[in-house]
């Protein structure tokens, strides 16, 4: 990660845009209001966005809804202008979307179709394949690997609009690879996709990158797609960068701390855990309804003490530790956001 | 070469997007026959008739109805392209996809157009075939046949004319919510004042003179002319005239979109 020996594949400085938000009150009157007077407002969705990734990493891309993932995206791909900044991708302007520069990238996004809706996909890499100008012993080798790795063989001549989900997300993978990129941009891939077509996807992924070193800019809100995937994480938070390090550095973002979960043989009332209430909450505890079991965060440096002083205490009947997993982390980070400050 | 392969791709692709909706495709072939039977034959009909008309300016019930028949045949080749949604796609954001792959988005419309008008060349060629056997149009000398050709070349132009004349308003959307309103008002106004409701023989002549600057009377009017070979202007001006408002439309076209794609969100990605 951050290797500065690899060529630079995405530079951005100062990289900003700003939407105008219009108002509308409800209801018929808000209607005739809004006709004549329109209140709006100028909202930085990503504000100051200072990035560089060099050729062949995997960066997962995170933040909530509308923190400004898919606007960075949008710039990135060249589909919106940025209102201030620069951005530099594979040496092009994205904005100015020069053909060379077009070749070069690809586009996945989950939420929507980039295949023609109306006729098989076979026709639709039909006509990339011009588009690309892939000559065509190198099309029919790369249509049947792809087919073959992602098991879509059967599925070419079918209409788009009569695939499942996770067809049409592994034809829109093999649409999007065809003219093999070098940066992909993949905007929630797996979305809405059942655990075994998530995991068959980005085992994919992986298998591609791993050998044409595609650099891959991903954004997910699955973690398990981010913790499979990439090497890199970048947190974006209200359009600014909060984070920016390997998956390991972001782990370890709130401390070196442990998850553990406590199974008890009988209920733990409040009354009986407010006898050490000092020990509890210094913990972060998270009961379940019954109060049977429940989740703690602790250091791992005091972890053994904790644990004894638990076992003594309390009719324990069981115990597991985990890392932090990055879903927490995630987690823990959107509800104080100011825990990252890079 | 590799230029003309991805038209040709466009081409195939658009084709085989219209042949997919079988019923669609059917009344899309059909559906302007049957409008034209049942409205503007039947309207003239009785308008002649109720009326006791001989005549209208010259034209005799059979002369309108040819004149109708081209106007018809105009309609297919010149103004039945109409943008697909252009507006729509661009408000719903769904032309994002056509700014990242390497052919630009005109041309990709343009492919489409063209592809439809291939279509609409055999509409029309059956739809001939039909109102010739009809006898509601003369065909029956070299020079006739001749000027069907004239005018089926001359109406192509047309119908390049208005597909960017449709792109223009499709991409209008880049500022407005609605665009339909503009393309009502447009096609409107074209239908008055290029003749193809009332031949402009009818139209009082300063205004006919008014018209010789503008587009519309080189949308109808001269190609209807040119079908039924009545056509006693400059086939030369007619062009240089159709080609210099479709150079404007060109150029606005390009400027428009350069600023209008500052605008684009992609909304819904």
């Amino acid at each position: 990660m951050l290797n500065s020996t690899r060529p630079i594949m995405i530079e951005s400085r100062g990289l900003s845009k700003d939407f105008l938000i219009y108002h509308k009150a409800p209801g018929f009157l808000g209607s005739v209001k809004s006709f004549f007077v329109r209140e709006n407002e100028r909202k930085a969705a990503v504000d100051h966005f200072d990035l560089r990734i060099y050729k062949g990493e995997i960066v997962g891309l995170l933040g909530p809804n509308g923190a400004g993932k898919t606007t960075l995206m949008k710039m990135f791909t060249g589909i919106i202008v940025p209102s201030r900044g620069t951005l530099t991708i594979a040496g092009y302007t994205p904005h100015e979307r020069k053909m060379m520069f077009r070749r070069k990238i690809a586009l996945v996004m989950g939420q929507k179709s980039q295949l023609w809706w109306d006729i098989p996909a076979m026709d639709s890499f039909l006509l990339l394949q011009k588009y690309y100008e892939v000559e065509e012993s190198l099309f029919q080798t790369r249509l049947n690997t792809l087919a073959e790795l992602l098991d879509v063989k059967r599925l070419l001549r079918v209409h788009v609009r009569k695939l499942s989900l996770g067809e049409r997300m592994k034809m829109e993978l093999m649409a999007s690879l065809m003219h093999q990129p070098e940066v992909l941009f993949l905007d929630e891939p797996t979305i809405g996709l059942d655990v075994v077509a998530q995991k068959s996807i980005r085992e994919f992924i992986l298998s591609w990158q791993k050998e044409y070193q595609t650099t891959v800019i991903l954004t997910s809100h699955y973690m398990a797609d981010v913790a499979a995937l990439c090497e890199r994480i970048v947190l974006i938070l209200a359009g600014q960068k909060r984070f920016d390090d390997s998956i390991q550095a972001f782990e370890q973002v709130l401390g070196q701390q442990k998850f553990v979960t406590v199974d008890f043989e009988k209920a733990i009332s409040e009354l009986d855990a407010e006898v050490h209430a000092a020990f509890w909450a210094a913990l972060s505890p998270t009961w379940n309804t019954r109060r049977t079991q429940v989740e703690l965060r602790i250091p791992e440096s005091s972890l053994r003490e904790q644990a004894i002083f638990l076992l003594q205490n309390y009719p324990v009947s069981g115990f597991s530790t985990e890392k932090l997993p990055i879903e927490r982390v995630m987690n823990e980070l959107l509800s104080n956001p100011e825990l990252a400050q890079l | 070469m590799s230029e003309l392969s991805k038209w040709w791709a466009t081409f195939r692709v658009s084709w085989t997007q219209y042949l997919a909706y079988k019923m669609n495709f059917l009344l899309l072939v059909v559906g302007p026959v049957l409008v034209f039977f049942f409205i503007r034959y039947n309207l003239w009909k009785s308008i002649y008739t109720l009326e006791g008309i001989d005549t209208l300016q010259g034209y005799d019930f059979a002369t309108m109805l040819t004149y109708q028949v081209w106007v018809m045949i105009i309609g297919f080749l010149g103004q039945g392209y109409n943008g697909r949604n252009l507006a729509e796609d661009i408000r719903l954001g769904r032309i994002s996809s056509y700014l990242i792959y390497p052919f630009s988005f005109w041309r990709f419309h343009a492919g489409n157009f063209l592809a439809f008008q291939g279509i609409q060349v055999l509409v029309s060629v059956v739809t001939l075939a039909a109102v010739v056997a009809q006898g509601w149009v003369p065909l029956s000398s070299a020079s006739q046949a001749l000027a069907i050709l004239t005018g089926f070349i001359y109406t192509l132009c047309v119908g390049f004319f208005w597909f960017q004349m449709s792109y223009i308003i499709g991409i209008m959307a880049f500022w407005l919510d609605e665009t339909w309103v503009i393309r009502v008002m447009m096609i409107t106004i074209s239908q008055f004042f290029s003749g193809a409701l009332l031949p402009l023989e009818i139209f009082p002549e300063v205004l006919q003179k008014i018209l010789a600057y503008l587009p519309f009377p080189y949308l109808t009017h001269v190609p209807v002319k040119l079908f039924m070979g009545e056509y006693d202007g400059s086939l030369l001006t007619a062009y240089l005239m159709l080609g210099f408002w479709t150079a404007v439309l060109l150029l606005s076209g390009r400027w428009l979109w350069d600023k209008g794609i500052r605008n684009y969100t992609a909304a819904g990605i």
